[in-house]
């Protein structure tokens, strides 16, 4: 997986570094790829610090769009100070738009680019508001933007192969976060400069907003303009030449919603993910209260929680990674449940703390913890379903935002808990919650606690999602295939005999057994 | 009277004055009691109602916590227990839209409260009064908000009808 190893099939073909090949139709494509490609002419190798085209471009057009759209859902915590006073806010208010800020990316499934777009004018609206109204108004539709992190994760799994798209969405999910932690220093920087030049605060903080705006204009139109669908070109397209079959959304739909992992996993990721995006909307406010420190200097503090992202939830991804090549799935369980307890911990401890000094090295960790346990949960997300992959990643991430949702109604609303309380409580709720990993489990693979049931397969557990009747159409080819790359999540036990190598490898044409 | 108390004078943020004078009370400091007195701070204070679901704004008997008053209107030298001394002060255009009263501290030479005066009563609810903050909003900043979210979406229905074309090619 790292080092670029050229692979030789068993049908003696080799994956060339550009594919003058010929696709489904038999026609010869003069597609010219900078990267290895596998049959799918998805990346087989991730080079983060390129611009190829197309798939490290969508990668940096995917991340910086989604940063973006973070920078403006979260632009309005760090001047709160100054916003609350402009416009005679409660903490009532403050706490419904802040729960406003995170509902709207439940139930919104656009396309990237379009979504981006969209929400603009929200953006934009938010320097013209006049009252509590229409503060929770800009609030919930900026936030719609932050469900452009399903077609993130869509987007890179279109882009890289099977091994590498967890590192992929890895890098791309915490770039994107980045944005929560990035507004933070850029909002109160801003302001700063406005206001020195001349304006009076309550119309500075508004010509501020300006610049979330411009850049979510400007990185969606970069999208639209240089990023593609897939490798070989736009999806209509090539739906249309009649390469993408279609699938039933009613059965995907049941296949998702029958999948009690997929529940599991988006209760769970409301408590790491969820977390993070309550943190970011109300820990300036926090530290500017308990602690006295200026705005800039508690934007500064609160933006070191959302910067941790640059590492931390990829180092979440790669560490899953690892624990499955050692201990196969039930390492990957383990890897989050430990991380997010650890960050749960940490969460109670944050709200304890009564020096400056000590919360900031308590909330640092708590980050870490947190962010990490971000990207494990999308170590086992691919997994849980094949032909649901994509509902599945959604109703974890829509599950990200509810747990946002609900714990900023039961804690952070209005006067009745004091923020450090409300803060400890919720780690306690985090710990709580993530016990339910404990319940995930793989006939395949096993789970935290058991061992797999002797006998079962990968193959059964994929194919168990379509009928006999699909199965006669040849529908569930990729799904064979996935299993078959997914070896490895038995760990190095159930490797033991099999003659893959230790990485898993992208399938091109039928496996010999079928 | 009941209703009295509910109407207020209102003052706009900006544009009017207040005048606040003070001098010692002379019933409450025996002679030589006010020896330590140096400065007089004079600040706009919230009122309970404005103070109401606003933690940030809260009272504590911790004068360092206390987050009642948050505008200082003057500073000055204590001018002495006979003299009375007055200010007229202009609302800054930072001032938020609430109920407020005034209240002067006497500071000693370390920066410390040893006494005060207040506008209203111990309840905090007799002679009160409002100030309306300025709005902080401009035509010039609809305008530009209005363009640059139309040319968004101008943006975004070009790329749709650029798709569209590719397409039927």
């Amino acid at each position: 997986m790292e080092g670029g190893e050229k692979i030789s099939y068993p049908l003696g073909i080799e994956q060339p570094a550009t594919a003058a090949s010929t696709d489904a139709n038999g026609m010869a494509t003069e597609t010219r790829f900078k990267m290895p490609v596998d049959s799918d002419h998805k990346a087989t190798e991730f080079w983060l610090f390129s611009f190829a085209k197309p798939h490290m471009r969508a990668f940096h057009l995917s991340w910086f769009s989604f940063f973006c759209c973070f920078v403006s859902t979260f632009a309005a915590p760090p001047l709160l100070p100054l916003i609350r006073d402009n416009l005679g806010l409660t903490a009532t208010d403050i706490g419904n738009a802040g729960i406003a800020s995170v509902s709207g990316a439940v139930f919104a499934r656009l396309a990237m680019g379009t979504l981006t777009l969209v929400t603009t004018p929200a953006v934009y609206y938010t320097s013209v508001i006049r009252s509590a109204n229409g503060f929770l108004l800009a609030r919930f539709f900026t936030g719609f933007s932050l469900a452009s992190f399903v077609s993130t994760q869509f987007w890179m799994s279109s882009m890289f192969s099977p091994p590498k798209v967890g590192i992929a969405n890895g890098f791309a999910g915490g770039w994107g976060n980045l944005g929560g932690g990035a507004t933070q220093l850029i909002m109160p920087l801003v302001y700063d400069l406005i206001h020195k030049i001349g304006s009076t605060n309550f119309t500075a903080w508004r010509i501020a907003f300006f610049i979330p705006g411009f850049m979510q204009t400007v990185s969606a139109i970069l999208l639209l303009a240089l990023g593609q669908d897939m490798p070989d070109g736009n999806f209509r397209k090539l739906q249309k030449a009649g390469d993408k079959p279609k699938d039933s959304f009613a059965k995907v739909f049941y296949h998702a919603v029958t999948n009690y992992r997929g529940w599991i996993t988006a209760l769970t990721y409301g408590y790491c993910f969820g977390v993070e995006l309550t943190i970011d909307n109300i820990i300036a406010q926090y530290f500017y209260d308990r602690f006295s420190v200026n705005l800039r200097t508690a934007g500064i503090i609160a933006a070191s929680f959302g910067l941790a992202n640059i590492i931390s939830r990829p180092g979440g991804g790669l560490l899953s990674d690892w624990l499955s090549d050692r201990f196969g799935m039930r390492g990957r369980l383990w890897g989050l449940w430990v991380m997010q307890t650890l960050g749960g911990i940490f969460c109670i401890l944050l709200g304890k703390m009564g020096t400056l000094s000590s919360a900031i090295v308590v909330m640092i960790l708590f980050s870490l913890f947190v962010q990490a346990a971000c990207g494990l949960t999308f170590g086992v997300v691919p997994f849980i379903s094949r032909r649901s992959l994509g509902l599945i990643s959604g109703m974890t991430g829509g599950g990200g935002n509810v747990g946002a949702v609900v714990t900023q109604v039961i804690f952070f609303k209005g006067s009745k808990y004091l923020t450090e309380d409300g803060i400890t409580y919720m780690g306690i709720m985090i710990l709580c919650c993530t016990l339910l990993i404990i319940l995930i489990h793989f006939p395949q693979w096993g789970s935290m606690l058991l061992p797999p049931k002797s006998g079962a397969t990968a193959e059964d557990y994929y194919l168990a999602e379509w009928s006999e009747h699909e199965r006669a159409k040849n529908y569930h080819i990729s799904s064979i295939r996935f299993a078959d790359n997914s070896v490895r999540e038995g760990g190095r036990s159930q490797r033991g005999g099999s003659s893959h190598s230790k990485h898993t490898v992208p399938v091109d044409a039928l496996p010999s057994r079928v | 009277c009941n209703l009295c108390e509910s109407i207020h004078a209102v003052l706009y943020a900006g544009e009017d004055t207040i005048t606040v004078t003070w001098s010692l009370d002379r019933t409450a400091v025996p002679a030589g009691g006010d020896a330590a007195y140096e400065k007089v701070k004079v600040l706009l204070c919230y009122a309970p109602v404005s103070q109401k679901d606003r933690g940030w704004r809260k009272t504590d008997d911790l004068l360092k916590k206390d987050k009642t008053c948050q505008f200082t209107v003057v500073e000055q030298p204590y001018s002495g227990a006979t003299a009375s001394a007055n200010v007229t002060y202009r609302i800054k255009r930072d001032v938020p839209t609430a109920t407020y009263f005034v209240r002067a501290y006497a500071l000693d030479g370390s920066d410390t409260q040893v006494a005060y005066g207040q506008t209203t009563d111990a309840k905090k609810t007799a002679n009160l009064f409002d100030i309306v903050a300025i709005t902080g909003r401009h035509a010039s900043l609809d305008i530009a908000a209005g363009c640059f979210s139309a040319f968004s979406i101008a943006v975004l229905i070009f790329f749709f009808f650029i798709e569209k074309r590719k397409v039927k090619k």
